[in-house]
């Protein structure tokens, strides 16, 4: 049902490579050229030769086409339905599409019927009004590349001005939030929406350059016991990292992540126990010995497991 | 057969290219038991597809594959490509352009006059070849059920024209942006963005488990069922068969995995199935609704924590306390904000107590290890799950050398 040849790439450049040829500009050149830039890495190997062949029946060798305008073709059922369905989305509000056309279409599922099981409870309010008025004012800014005056609530509820070069919106499904990514003030920034009270669009400053986030990386040995390998790695599978195995049943695995979620990180390898042993940067380790060391003074329960299970050092310098 | 860059089936390119997305760590060896030249040709057909996201390490073993990308730092999945690869005849593509054109520039048109406008057409292509009237109808009828064409009756003819009123994408860019990568299904979404002038680059996402795209085959048959409420029956990866009411598609946002919450249609057993476990699902019969249906369902997603549990066992009662003091509100944000049910309440000025009744109290270690250096107590009417939590942290503890009395 999804997987059909009308949404190939193949059928995409074709359509652009035959209207070069119906307007009679289409050249050998430019051929490979169409083909290299928009299809796959190998398309240049077969695509210009099956078009020219005539095993299509679409084009001769002389880059001529029986076709005279190449219309786009009407969205599928299929389409029709999914944009449907998008209508149901609280989040739609953010945006004004044009909903002509889809006066028919069943949506495909409705909201209901997906349960974000694991997602924070304190997502953004995408129905306020003012929520809703900043978010487009930062999609416009965004669009036409201008600086924004923000106006922003900060986590201990003072309220300031910033002045942002907005990059993107981005949007965060654990959290259920949208932030704007930007530079201001010599640095890179990241709002919440949520926090943003107002914000008006400024023409009379430059933008600023994009500055890149703070990359570090962080190194772990992964036994895989209790299904620990597919369990860790699907979960971090969103993170650049490179796994490598040692042995039948251990892997070391790198993970990128960027400097300003060091405590999520942190947090979030904690949660896989004694199945993952961080070996590299000392400073992360560290970290986690923090947390231990608060844990072991906080709980009582823990001794007698402990020392149950061997785990019996004693008291330095005593 | 020769190599070809697209392919007939996806069931086969799926797994491949989860192997290298979520593991990353076989070489050529590891894939070949079956086939050498089906491993050979399947990572070709990835590394055309996707170059620019993979990369190569070469080591004792061998060279090996993986994927290599931050989806925070993409604005669309890379792997809706995959979607994109569909094999086809020559005659297929040539039937797409000239019934666009055909229908595009006419009334209405029988089967057999289209057939008779595409020999004039083609008459100016080397080669005598052309289509039957019985392939273009049969063509013309495949599309009116994609939605392209639209079929009608002029008497007692049957005739065609193109599909009319779509929606301008162009209108719909920002929320096509965002919707594609949010949204189960958001392949669909990307089909669409392909007919833009530009791609549109205002997103980024976080968190983002964009591996999950691979399962929209199998999703999108089970969000049918969902919506016409009828059985879906499936063959898990692991070869076993079965029947059951699909109600809900749970999605994980920390996982990267997303399940269908069904039921068994002999013993009424709730339960969930992994979607990227199952290797072919088909949509059966429409089923009658119990009356009870969504108090059981209410029950039972109550004392869901996440995924596993079923309503034949009994539910369990787990409690931790933390410790956060006046000035430390934002860890009690934490535990409102990611319990998924149960609650919280406050025991003094520095200790709070969250308490829930799960199907399965295992299901919360992670989430509870998630507050060490914070938790004052853990209770269970399972006694061995907190055993299992304070072994767990003893092993950890001697794994990065804090003793016992290091604090």
């Amino acid at each position: 049902m999804i997987f059909n040849e009308v949404y190939s790439s193949y059928y995409r450049v074709t359509a652009e490579i035959l209207r070069e040829a119906a307007r009679g500009k289409l050249t050998e050149r430019k051929l490979y050229a169409m083909v290299r830039e928009q299809a796959f890495g190998e398309s240049v190997l077969t695509l210009p030769e099956d078009l020219r062949s005539g095993r299509w029946h679409l084009l001769n060798r002389d880059f001529a086409t029986p076709l005279r305008e190449v219309p786009d073709p009407p969205l599928t059922i299929l389409e029709k339905r999914w944009l449907r369905t998008l209508l149901a989305d609280p989040r739609i509000r953010l945006f004004s599409p044009d909903i002509t056309g889809l006066e028919d279409a069943e949506p495909l599922f409705l909201p209901e019927d997906i349960v974000y099981y694991d997602r924070y409870a304190d997502g953004d309010n995408f129905e306020d009004p003012g929520y809703i008025a900043n978010f487009r004012t930062v999609l416009e800014a965004i669009r036409n590349g201008v600086n924004l005056e923000v106006s922003y609530e900060s986590r201990h509820h003072e309220t300031g001005t910033l002045f942002v070069t907005p990059f993107y919106l981005e949007y965060s499904e654990k959290d259920d939030r949208f932030r704007l990514v930007g530079s201001g003030h010599k640095r890179r920034l990241t709002l919440n929406m949520a926090q943003i009270r107002s914000c008006r669009i400024l023409t009379d400053r430059n933008p600023a350059p994009f500055r890149e986030s703070v990359r570090k990386s962080v190194t772990f040995e992964l036994q895989d016991r209790r299904n620990a390998l597919e369990r860790v790695l699907l979960h971090f599978s969103h993170l650049e990292k490179e796994t490598r195995r040692t042995d039948d049943i251990n892997y070391v695995v790198t993970l990128k992540y960027d400097q300003e979620d060091e405590t999520e990180i942190l947090i979030r390898i904690l949660s896989f126990g004694p199945f993952i042993r961080v070996t590299e940067p000392e400073s992360f380790i560290e970290l986690i010995r923090e947390r231990l060391r608060k844990q072991m003074a906080l709980s009582n329960a823990w001794r007698e497991v402990a020392e149950q299970s061997g785990n019996k050092g004693e008291k330095q310098g005593s | 057969m020769a190599y070809s860059e697209l392919i007939k089936d996806f069931g086969r390119i799926r797994s491949y290219l989860r192997s290298f997305y979520v593991y990353g760590f076989q070489h050529r060896d590891d894939f070949t038991r079956k086939s050498a030249r089906s491993y050979d040709n399947e990572r070709r057909r990835i590394e055309s597809w996707l170059g620019g996201y993979l990369a190569f390490r070469q080591d004792e073993n061998g060279r090996r594959m993986f994927f290599s990308v931050d989806s925070r730092q993409v604005p669309r999945n890379p792997l809706y490509r995959a979607f994109k690869t569909k094999s086809f005849t020559g005659w297929d593509i040539a039937l797409h352009f000239y019934f666009l054109e055909i229908l595009k520039r006419s009334e209405p048109l029988s089967a057999a006059a289209i057939t008779d406008r595409l020999s004039e057409m083609l008459a100016g292509l080397p080669g005598d070849e052309e289509p039957d009237e019985s392939t273009v109808r049969k063509k013309l009828k495949e599309y009116a059920g994609l939605g392209l064409v639209v079929q009608k009756k002029r008497g007692r003819e049957t005739v065609y024209e193109l599909a009319g009123g779509s929606p301008n994408p162009e209108n719909w860019r920002e929320a096509l942006a965002f919707f594609s990568e949010v949204l189960p299904l958001g392949v669909i979404g990307s089909f669409i963005q392909d007919r833009l002038e530009e791609p549109c680059d205002v997103f980024r996402f976080k968190h983002h488990y964009i591996l999950n795209a691979l399962d929209s085959e199998v999703i999108f048959w089970i969000l049918r069922a969902i919506r016409e409420k009828r059985l879906i029956s499936f063959v898990t990866t692991d070869g076993h068969e079965i029947e059951v009411l699909p109600f809900k598609l749970y999605v994980g946002t920390q996982t990267g995995r997303q399940y269908v919450l069904a039921e068994t249609r002999k013993r009424g057993r709730l339960f969930f199935q992994r979607a990227d476990f199952i290797e072919k699902i088909a949509v059966g019969d429409f089923y009658q609704e119990s009356p009870d249906l969504e108090q059981r369902l209410e029950y039972f997603q109550e004392r869901s924590w996440g995924v596993t549990g079923s309503n034949t066992e009994q539910p369990e009662r787990i409690e931790m306390i933390i410790e956060a003091g006046p000035a430390e509100f934002f860890v009690v944000q934490r535990l409102l904000r990611e319990k998924r049910s149960g609650k919280v309440e406050q025991i003094d000025d520095c200790h709070w107590r969250f308490s829930a009744e799960v199907w399965d109290p295992m299901e919360l270690l992670p989430w509870l290890r998630s507050f060490i250096g914070r938790i004052t107590d853990i209770r269970c009417t399972r006694d061995w799950v907190v055993t299992r939590f304070y072994r767990d942290f003893a092993d950890l503890s001697r794994m990065y050398g804090v003793r016992r009395y290091d604090f």
